[in-house]
């Protein structure tokens, strides 16, 4: 422990005692950060958001609609529960028309039961207060309701009434049946006729499978009467953004780096030419090889940190000050571990060459 | 006498393959004591310090210090050994010159595991003792050769070494810093080191318990 603390602290000393030298590299990772941040960076916040307007449109999602003979049941969700690649899969009933329970002539707004678990995905909590006999509306149903407060209570024609129990957060892919009402059902039988079937992939390119997979175990009496759609043109649409914006910034960054690498590789080697007699009396005092490549290294490693830190600021700043997008901060965190690395590998030949220096010849040179 | 603490067992080096500067060479340097090597330049004063020092290994032959041997130890035990057991005082002092005064009296402190903070008051004391009289901050391109040369000895003292390895200490001194430097390696010996000097100073070779002439 404290060797390591000596060596942190030599190297940071060391680093500070050559001012120009310690400036350049500095100067070149900030550099090299602020480069790749204003280009491959700017592109891939694009990217980012582009990709994030894609997904919002439901890129994953599979919606397969059921007249009342097809014979669709609650039991497909436990058939689906077997598939690879599903993240999450809800049915839906039929809707039946519902009024505010005290306006019995008021707005109809369509209400359905829900199926599947992990309904809190929608808004519904987990385990309900009162099983079965809560509804959960959209905020565009309880308007129509007239319960902008979510309280209160809806009847269905058939004369069956639910407390309301909260606010949805209705989903992309549930945004075509608004005004939105639910009920959960948490104890289906198996039974339940569904007319609506929603499953999300777990990636985008999953959806053609996924969906391959879900017709095969819909089991309906009449699949003449099951309609299927799929959102696999969008998430082609992602994959070829992707693999675009992806590839072209892979190139880049790499050429950035290897330039950088070079640059620093190059400045240490001079700097371990020029300091030759340095090294010399450091051996001749007693400093091993590793400890001579261990303490360049730091010192590489640490004016890298700094120059990435200072890259970062300065990339970020005019970024935002010029409205473009940020990359997220993963992006950055990947980019400076990579510059780090980078310019510390970079350092290893002259941090080996230093170490080699015989002391005897370089004391003996005057 | 005093066993030794270094001790050169038939020593044979040479730059060139086909010359020996140092053909069979013998000595045994005991605690205690102050040893002069003396002699034309050229006869391989400063190699045989530089192989007793452990910075050269020599073609035949062994150097024993504190009754191991060496020849054979691997790069990174000599250095340790370097850094532990010996002190040097080079001819031209050898100090770090982007670096404090205080960071090159407390540079091997890093070479044995050590923090300098650790040191800081003993190398201080040191400069004081020898009369070093420039800020401790202050960079060795600022200081005359005299002190420059007394930095370097504080940092050789700063471990108390058991062997001290000096190459002509008191070269580029005056009258006054020489003696001072001598007497410090005089009281280093009498403190219990083998105390080893390469000198053409006749003076200091006088002040010496042996004089070895190659």
């Amino acid at each position: 422990m404290i060797r390591l603390r000596a060596l942190a602290g030599e190297a940071l000393a060391s680093a500070i005692a050559q001012p120009v030298a310690s400036a350049l590299t500095l100067l070149m990772v900030a550099g090299m950060v602020v480069a790749v941040m204003l280009t491959t960076g700017r592109t891939v916040g694009a990217e980012q958001r582009v990709l994030s307007s894609i997904d919002a449109a439901g890129t994953r999602s599979i919606t397969i609609r059921a007249e009342d003979a097809a014979g669709l049941t609650s039991e497909v969700l436990d058939r689906l529960a077997g598939v690879d690649g599903i993240e999450w899969a809800g049915a839906f009933s039929s809707a039946s028309d519902a009024t505010n329970s005290a306006v019995p002539d008021g707005v109809r707004v369509a209400v359905r039961y829900a199926y599947g678990a992990q309904l809190e995905r929608l808004g519904i909590p987990e385990r309900s207060p009162a099983p079965g006999r809560l509804a959960y509306a959209s905020a565009a149903a309880l308007t129509q309701l007239g319960l902008p407060d979510a309280a209160g209570s809806v009847t269905l024609r058939s004369g069956a009434s639910f407390g309301i129990g909260g606010a949805l957060r209705t989903p992309d892919f549930l945004a075509a049946f608004e005004p939105l009402v639910l009920v959960p059902r948490d104890e289906a039988s198996g039974v339940e006729p569904v007319n609506l079937l929603v499953v999300i992939a777990r990636s985008p390119e999953l959806v053609a499978p996924v969906a391959e997979a879900v017709v095969s175990v819909l089991a309906a009496d009449d699949p003449g009467k099951v309609t299927m759609r799929t959102s696999e043109a969008l998430a082609e649409l992602r994959g070829l953004v992707q693999g675009q914006l992806g590839s072209f910034s892979r190139g880049l960054v790499l050429a950035v780096l290897a330039l950088t690498a070079a640059l620093v590789a190059v400045l240490l080697s001079g700097l371990v030419m020029m300091r030759r007699k340095d090294f010399g009396r450091r051996r001749a005092l007693g400093a091993s090889r590793g400890l001579i490549v261990a303490l360049l290294l730091v010192q590489t490693a640490q004016l890298a940190v700094a120059g990435v830190v200072a890259g970062l600021i300065a990339a970020c700043s005019v970024l935002l000050l010029s409205g473009d997008p940020v990359p997220r901060a993963e992006f950055s965190a990947a980019l400076g571990v990579l510059a780090v690395a980078a310019a510390t590998a970079a350092a290893a030949p002259p941090a080996v060459l230093a170490s080699r220096r015989d002391p005897v010849r370089e004391l003996r040179v005057p | 006498m005093a066993s030794a603490v270094l001790e050169a067992r038939g020593i044979v080096f040479g730059y060139q393959r086909d010359t020996a500067i140092l053909d069979g060479w013998s000595e045994a340097f005991a605690a205690g004591t102050m040893t002069a090597l003396t002699g034309p330049s050229g006869r391989g004063k400063s190699t045989l310090l530089y192989l007793l020092g452990l910075m050269l290994r020599p073609r035949a032959g062994e150097v024993m210090l504190e009754g191991s041997p060496t020849a054979r130890a691997s790069d990174r035990e000599r250095a340790r050994l370097r850094a532990e057991r010996f002190g040097f005082v080079f001819q031209d002092a050898a100090l770090d010159a982007t670096r404090s005064v205080l960071d090159n009296v407390t540079e091997t402190a890093l070479y044995r595991g050590q923090l300098r903070g650790q040191l800081r008051e003993r190398a201080l004391s040191l400069l004081d003792r020898f009369g070093v009289t420039v800020p401790a901050e202050r960079r060795p391109g600022q200081v005359s050769g005299g002190q420059a040369q007394r930095i370097a000895l504080c940092r050789a003292l700063l471990s108390e070494p058991a062997v001290l390895l000096a190459d002509e200490p008191t070269g580029n001194l005056d009258r006054g810093t020489a003696e001072l430097v001598v007497s410090a390696l005089r009281e280093h010996a009498c403190a219990g080191a083998a105390v080893i000097v390469v000198t053409h100073a006749p003076e200091v070779a006088q002040q010496c318990d042996r004089e070895i002439r190659l």
